[in-house]
């Protein structure tokens, strides 16, 4: 899928040499971010970070821009990260919280795009339950997309802000070989699936734990290589988590008992819960972070949230500086376009 | 051409003759809507007329097509099903009886059957009746009525017979009057919420998968309860449709090698494209397989051209890896799957341009599926004799004594054919498709094959340019 109205060929054998400029018009998924396309981003986030660090972290570099936060599903933490980042950049932020569903008689969304565009939005953020919303948004939004999580598919911005912390805590930003472990519900995770495209695009030795059940999937992912990259599967946490540099858990949902998946939430904190006991298999330095919102004692344990390894502040704090460049980077192809 | 319909022609092509396995250059001529005459050519008289010019076939039979009338007109009507039919070349067509209400008593198919007289249409309506009451699974339709109304099957096409003891009495009853059931197989318990077909596409797309189990399953339970049924009733006999998975057809190849009385139909959209292109592929499915016989990876060879999630693509069942892609090519080739069906099932706008996981299942196929049979025909993946076979004398064996008279290029009879230009090309559009319904992923692409005439018991059912 592309990030944007081109889809570059052999995206993943990035080519050396970073691009000069962003040239994706939206962000709906990271598969077809070249290695130096996330190299610009990471760029750009150190940048906005430095605006963070100012008494008034405030740009006027989306002045007079229309950014509308459109979320089908119920997200506090990244709705108003999205929003604080808007708003840092000095766009004019629109917040719609919409429901909808397969049977409700709600406005469809196609209309609703039609009409946050006619409103005058630049910018659409949107969060989706169904995989894939953000594309029908971009077919008919004429400004760019930023998908901000769509089903189980992606969560570009999740996976940015992760790779940008891991980076901030790794000797020479370098993931190269680095053995990073994603333990949890992948088979209903977003957060996982881009994250398999970032950290596979950066070299990083990738690792997908969780109960076989949730997993389901992923093997046939793994070997197919997607794009000639490699992960390793496994349900063994201990295998997972031996000698890790990092360890991304994942939220785990009490649905997947009654569906079937899981036994219980109990048995599924001491086969896979992020504990301090656990992580002795990990490196000394490894460090711990989770997408949020955190079920402590479930998937992670609380010391362990709270503790010296976690990232899970730097993760909202980031959060915010990698959507400011994601939001700016967007702009600049509407100038771009706009100039042309 | 003749007002009353009676119509009058000399074509001259390469005719392909299922009903006799004849298959040569050709000169035909029709008389007031009787094929009066037909001369197979050779030596001079044959120059230029080869399989790559204008093809003859016998008129095209569709055993499984949705015209959604009664109850929703908005996405196709008897009419204008029926002409779509005629575009595509086809002359007969076995509707499916899951309309609103459904065809579970002789009053619905009377419906059907005036509406479609009223068209005017010369293409020929059969129909198959609900297998239970209001299609709910649980008791079993007016089967008897239905029968002597002249229904082709029962279906309860949509849903499968879920319960195996309501299916064990309708092969039975079925059986016993001579009529098929036909499955759709697919076990609910695995497929609740299902988007795609499960496996590598589906995973990294993050959308909930199909797994083949889910039909392979259905499969293996619906032949154990033929082979109890066919013991006390000889009758019984089972259509499995739209079979789309390599582990069912080795289910279904067992079984005829067991001798039990089943049948099973594979449409062109499960034989030709792969669940590659709900990522954006746009090859063939025969194209998207290396050296080795596997799916090649379109993230990694640059084959993704189009948007992802083109609701055009979401159909039940899903469209499957290109290697089940090609176990259906093989099943049709090696006769374990009997008939190409088109499972033309159009909607409106409304309920395609939403969601992917929210929009309905189906693809508007009955206009280009000799298309696509004729591109698996010129990759060489369906030898041309069985691949018009599979669209003639196939249909017409599983159908019976009730589909009527056996397709055939028969010198006497009405004419019921169709003349192709297969050197020829079209892009099907919004506009150059007759159905409602135009939600079919080849919109835009140039596809071989140009219906030019077809005739319907000896009627002009369509003209081309
Ligand atoms: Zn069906």
């Amino acid at each position: 899928m592309s990030a944007g109205s081109e889809r570059p060929e052999g995206a993943i054998e990035a080519p050396a040499a970073a691009p000069a400029h962003w040239a994706h018009r939206h962000l709906l998924d990271v598969d077809a971010l070249t290695r130096p396309d996330i190299e610009l981003v990471m760029r750009t986030a150190d940048e906005m970070h430095d605006v963070l660090e100012r008494p008034i972290p405030k740009v006027p570099a989306l002045r007079g821009l229309g950014v509308t936060i459109l979320f089908y599903e119920a997200s506090t933490r990244t709705r108003v990260s999205f929003e604080v980042a808007a708003k840092n950049l000095s766009a004019d932020v629109v917040n719609i919280a919409a429901a909808s569903s397969s049977v409700s008689k709600g406005e469809s969304l196609v209309d609703t795009v039609r009409t946050v565009e006619a409103l005058g939005a630049d910018m659409l953020v949107i969060r989706h339950s169904v995989s894939g919303a953000p594309y029908l948004a971009a077919e008919i939004f004429s400004g760019s997309v930023l998908n901000g999580g769509d089903g189980w598919h992606a969560h570009p911005s999740q996976a940015l802000l992760d790779l940008y912390t891991l980076r901030s805590r790794l000797p020479g930003g370098l993931l190269e070989g680095r053995k990073v472990v994603i333990l949890g519900d992948v088979l209903h995770s977003r957060v996982a699936r881009s994250n398999v495209w970032t950290l596979t695009a950066m070299g990083a030795d990738l690792w997908i734990c969780g109960p076989s059940t949730l997993l389901r999937g992923f093997e046939a992912w793994a070997a197919r290589g997607a794009a000639g990259r490699r992960f390793t599967v496994t349900s063994d946490a201990g295998a997972a988590l031996q000698d890790a540099d990092a360890v991304m858990a994942l939220r785990i949902q009490k649905e997947r008992m009654a569906s079937g998946l899981l036994p219980s939430l109990r048995e599924y904190a001491a086969r896979y819960g992020l504990t301090n006991e656990r992580l002795r298999a990990a490196r000394p330095d490894a460090i711990v972070m989770h997408p949020g919102p955190m079920n402590e004692g479930v998937e992670i344990a609380a010391d362990v949230a709270a503790g010296p390894r976690s990232m899970v502040t730097d993760q909202v704090h980031n959060g915010v500086a990698v959507r400011m460049a994601l939001l700016y980077l967007l702009a600049g192809t509407r100038r771009t376009e706009a100039g042309a | 051409m003749s007002g009353s319909g009676g119509h009058d022609t000399t074509i001259r092509g390469w005719a392909v003759d299922p009903g006799t396995g004849h298959e040569g250059a050709a000169v035909l001529e029709v008389r007031d809507g009787v094929l009066e005459r037909l001369v197979w050519l050779s030596g001079a008289d044959a120059e230029g007329l080869t399989p790559g010019a204008a093809l003859i076939l016998p008129g095209l039979i569709d055993l499984h097509a949705h015209f959604r009338e009664p109850g929703n007109e908005d996405a196709e009507t008897v009419a204008t099903g029926l002409a779509a039919a005629a575009h595509g070349g086809f002359t007969t067509v076995a509707l499916m009886p899951n309309t609103t209400p459904a065809l579970d008593e002789p009053s619905v198919l009377g419906r059907v059957l005036a509406a479609a007289g009223a068209s005017g249409s010369p293409v020929r309506v059969l129909a198959h009746g609900a297998v239970t009451t209001g299609r709910k699974g649980e008791t079993l339709s007016a089967m008897g009525e239905l029968a002597d109304a002249g229904v082709v099957g029962f279906s309860d096409d949509g849903a499968p017979v879920r319960s195996a003891t309501v299916l064990r009495n309708a092969l039975a009853y079925a059986g016993a009057l001579g009529i098929p059931i036909v499955d759709h197989p697919e076990d609910l318990s695995l497929t609740e919420g299902a988007e795609a077909s499960e496996g590598y596409v589906a995973t990294v797309l993050g959308l909930k998968g199909w797994p083949a189990a889910g039909e392979a399953g259905s499969v293996a339970r619906s032949l154990a309860v033929l082979a109890d049924v066919v013991r006390d009733v000889p009758g019984a006999r089972l259509h499995l449709t739209h079979v789309s998975t390599a582990s069912s057809l080795e289910h279904v190849r067992a079984a005829k090698a067991a001798g039990l009385p089943v049948t099973c139909d594979i449409t062109p959209h499960h034989l030709a494209l792969a669940d590659e292109w709900i990522a954006g592929a746009r090859r063939w499915a025969w194209e998207a397989l290396d050296g080795d016989g596997r799916a090649r990876d379109p993230w990694a060879d640059g084959a993704l051209v189009a948007r992802p999630y083109d609701t055009s693509l979401r159909v039940n069942p899903p469209l499957r890896s290109a290697q089940d892609a090609a176990a259906c090519r093989a099943a049709l080739r090696d006769g374990t799957a009997d008939a190409i069906a088109t499972d033309h099932a159009p909607h409106t706008e409304v309920d395609k341009h939403v969601e992917f996981g929210w929009a309905a299942n189906g693809i508007s196929g009955i206009e280009t599926a000799l298309s696509v049979v004729l591109a698996a025909v010129a990759a060489g993946e369906l030898p041309l004799a069985t691949a018009v076979a599979l669209l003639t004398t196939g249909p017409a064996r599983v159908l019976g004594a009730r589909g009527g008279t056996a397709p055939g290029l028969r010198a006497g009879e009405p004419a019921d054919l169709v003349v192709v230009d297969a050197s020829g090309a079209w892009t099907p559009s919004a506009a150059s498709l007759v159905s409602k319904g135009k939600n079919t992923p080849l919109l835009g692409r140039v596809l071989p094959g140009v219906v030019r005439l077809v005739l319907a018991g000896g009627r002009l059912a369509y003209a081309g340019d």
